[in-house]
C-alpha cells in the first residue's frame, strides 16, 4: 500500500513538478486545445455545409475528408502531419512542433465536428429556411443567418465531448518532440516519469486536464440551457405582459 | 387602381397564366389563370389536396412552378433569370407555422431581412420593425424570444417580419390553422385591418365566413384548377359548380 501511494501520490513529486506544469505545460496544452478546437469548429461547420449540399460533386470530397480523418489513428495523422510534412519539404511552421500538432488536431476535430454539426443543422424544421428564403434571403444568407446558428445550438453537448477529446489529443505532441518552453502537460509528466520511475508527476498532469475538461462540459451545458431559455430580458413574467388591442 | 393620369390601366399586382405544378407523376395544379388587382383581397378555399397552398408557394417561388406565367406588379417572375431573391422580398409570406426565427428576439426576427436583404442599418430596420410591431400592439414584446409569446401573437410578428419588407403583395398560407380558437381573432383582425388598408392580399384559408366578410373575391380549387370564382358574397351564397355546393355544406 505504501508502494502504491509512493508511486502514484508522492507530495514532493507533486509538488516538485507543479510549477513547471502549471506555467509551461498548461498554457502550452490551452494553446494547442483552444487554437485546434477554434479552426476544428469553423471547419466543421464549412464542411457540414458542403455535406448538405445538393449537387454530389460538393458534397463527395467533403464525405471523403470525414470518412479519411475519421477512421485513421489519430497517432497516425499528427506523426503524418507532424513528422511527414517537414520531411517532405513542406514546413508552414519551420520548426515548431506546436503548429503541427494544432494542425493535426484541428484536421480530425473538423472531421468529427462536420458530422455533428450536419445532424444539428439537419434537425433544424425546413420552415426556416423556407421562411428566410420568403423574405429575401440568399440561401447562403439564410444558412449562415437562420439555419446554421440554430443547428450549432442543437449540438452543443456534443460538441462538448468533442472538445474534450481535442484537449486530451494535444498530448499526442510528444510524439514530434518538444523543447524546453515548448512543453505541454504530458510531455513534462512523462519525462520526469522516465527520469524517476515514479507516476506522482502523470497523476499530477492528469488532474490539470481534469481542471481544465471537467469545467468545461459544465460550462457548455450552462451555455446550453441559457440558450434554450433565451436570455433573461426582464424580470417581469411574460404571460402577463399587456396585450394591447390590435391595430 | 389606375393613378388618374395615366388612360392606360395598371397591370394587376398578380398575374398567374397557364401555371402547371408536378412532382414526378403527381399533378399538383393543371393550369392555374388568376388576376389579382391592386388592392385586392382574394381568399382561396377549397379541400386539402386541391393546390391552394401550392399555388401560393409557386407565387414566391418557393415552389418553381412546372411551366406557366406569373407576373407580379406586371413583370414576369418566371422564366430563365429572374432574380428569385429579388422576387421572393417582393411577396411578403405567412405561413401556418408562424416560423419565426426562436433564436432571435422579436425585434430581431424583424430587423434581419431588412439588413440582410434591403441593406438597411442597424437604427434604421429597429426604426421600420418598431413601427410595424406598434402598428399591430406588439411593441411591448420586442425583446421577448419567439418562444414566449402565444401562437397569436407569434403570428402577428411573423406578419409584421413580411411587412416590414414593404411587399407588393402578401401571400397568407393558411395563417389561422394552427391557432386555438380564442387566438384566432387577433390574427384574423390583423389582415382585416391589412385588407382595408389596401394591401394586395392573396389568403388560403378555411375561415369560410372571414372570407364572405373581408375578400373582395374567393376563389375556390379544386383538383389543381380554379374551379369557381366571383365575388366573395355572391359566390359563397350562391355557388355554381356542385363541387363547390358540395365543399360549403361540408364546412360551413
Amino acid at each position: 500500500m505504501d508502494d502504491f501511494l509512493h508511486t502514484f501520490f508522492d507530495p514532493d513529486e507533486i509538488l516538485g513538478v507543479l510549477p513547471a506544469l502549471l506555467t509551461e505545460g498548461l498554457r502550452n496544452t490551452l494553446l494547442i486545445a483552444v487554437l485546434a478546437i477554434v479552426f476544428g469548429a469553423v471547419g466543421g461547420v464549412l464542411l457540414a455545409m458542403l455535406l448538405l449540399s445538393r449537387h454530389r460533386l460538393v458534397r463527395l470530397p467533403a464525405r471523403l475528408y470525414v470518412d479519411v480523418f475519421r477512421g485513421l489513428p489519430a497517432i497516425v495523422t499528427v506523426s503524418l502531419v507532424g513528422v511527414g510534412l517537414p520531411a517532405a519539404g513542406l514546413r508552414p511552421f519551420g520548426r515548431e512542433p506546436l503548429g503541427y500538432a494544432v494542425l493535426a488536431i484541428a484536421l480530425i476535430s473538423a472531421a468529427y465536428s462536420a458530422e455533428i454539426f450536419r445532424s444539428g443543422i439537419q434537425a433544424v424544421p425546413a420552415g426556416q429556411l423556407h421562411a428566410a428564403r420568403s423574405l429575401g434571403m440568399p440561401y447562403l444568407t439564410a444558412m449562415r443567418v437562420v439555419v446554421v446558428p440554430q443547428g450549432v445550438r442543437n449540438v452543443l453537448p456534443a460538441l462538448a465531448g468533442q472538445f474534450i477529446i481535442d484537449i486530451k489529443e494535444s498530448a499526442l505532441v510528444y510524439l514530434l518532440g518538444l523543447g524546453f518552453g515548448q512543453r505541454e502537460l504530458y510531455f513534462i509528466a512523462q519525462e520526469r516519469q522516465a527520469a524517476t520511475y515514479n507516476s506522482s508527476a502523470l497523476v499530477a498532469a492528469g488532474l490539470c486536464y481534469l481542471l481544465v475538461t471537467i469545467p468545461l462540459t459544465y460550462a457548455v451545458n450552462w451555455l446550453d440551457k441559457r440558450m434554450r431559455d433565451g436570455r433573461r430580458v426582464t424580470a417581469a413574467p411574460l404571460a402577463a405582459a399587456p396585450e394591447k388591442a390590435v391595430v | 387602381m389606375s393613378t388618374g393620369t395615366t388612360t392606360v390601366a395598371a397591370p394587376p399586382a398578380v398575374s398567374v397564366h397557364g401555371l402547371h405544378k408536378r412532382y414526378g407523376p403527381l399533378e399538383v395544379l393543371r393550369s392555374v389563370d388568376l388576376d389579382v388587382a391592386a388592392g385586392e383581397t382574394v381568399c382561396v378555399i377549397g379541400r386539402s389536396g386541391s393546390g391552394k397552398s401550392t399555388l401560393l408557394k409557386c407565387l414566391n417561388l418557393l415552389e418553381p412552378p412546372t411551366s406557366g406565367e406569373i407576373r407580379i406588379g406586371g413583370s414576369a417572375i418566371t422564366g430563365a433569370g429572374v432574380a428569385v431573391d429579388a422576387v421572393r422580398a417582393r411577396a411578403g409570406m405567412v405561413f401556418q407555422h408562424f416560423n419565426l426565427f426562436p433564436h432571435m428576439s422579436v425585434l430581431k426576427n424583424v430587423t434581419v431581412a431588412l439588413r440582410h436583404v434591403h441593406g438597411f442599418d442597424k437604427d434604421a430596420a429597429e426604426a421600420a420593425a418598431m413601427t410595424q410591431l406598434e402598428r399591430f400592439g406588439l411593441a411591448g414584446l420586442a425583446h421577448q424570444r419567439p418562444g414566449r409569446l402565444s401562437g397569436g401573437q407569434q403570428q402577428r410578428v411573423a406578419i409584421a417580419r413580411a411587412l416590414a419588407m414593404e411587399p407588393e403583395v402578401m401571400l397568407f398560407d393558411e395563417a389561422t390553422s394552427a391557432l386555438d380558437p380564442e387566438l384566432v381573432k387577433d390574427v384574423l383582425d390583423v389582415m382585416r385591418t391589412l385588407a382595408a388598408s389596401g394591401m394586395t392580399m392573396l389568403a388560403v384559408t378555411h375561415e369560410i365566413a372571414f372570407a364572405r366578410e373581408v375578400a373582395d373575391r374567393v376563389v375556390f380549387m379544386d383538383e389543381g384548377r380554379v374551379a369557381e370564382s366571383g365575388p366573395a358574397h355572391s359566390t359563397l351564397d350562391h355557388p355554381q359548380t356542385a363541387r363547390l355546393r358540395e365543399f360549403l355544406a361540408r364546412v360551413l
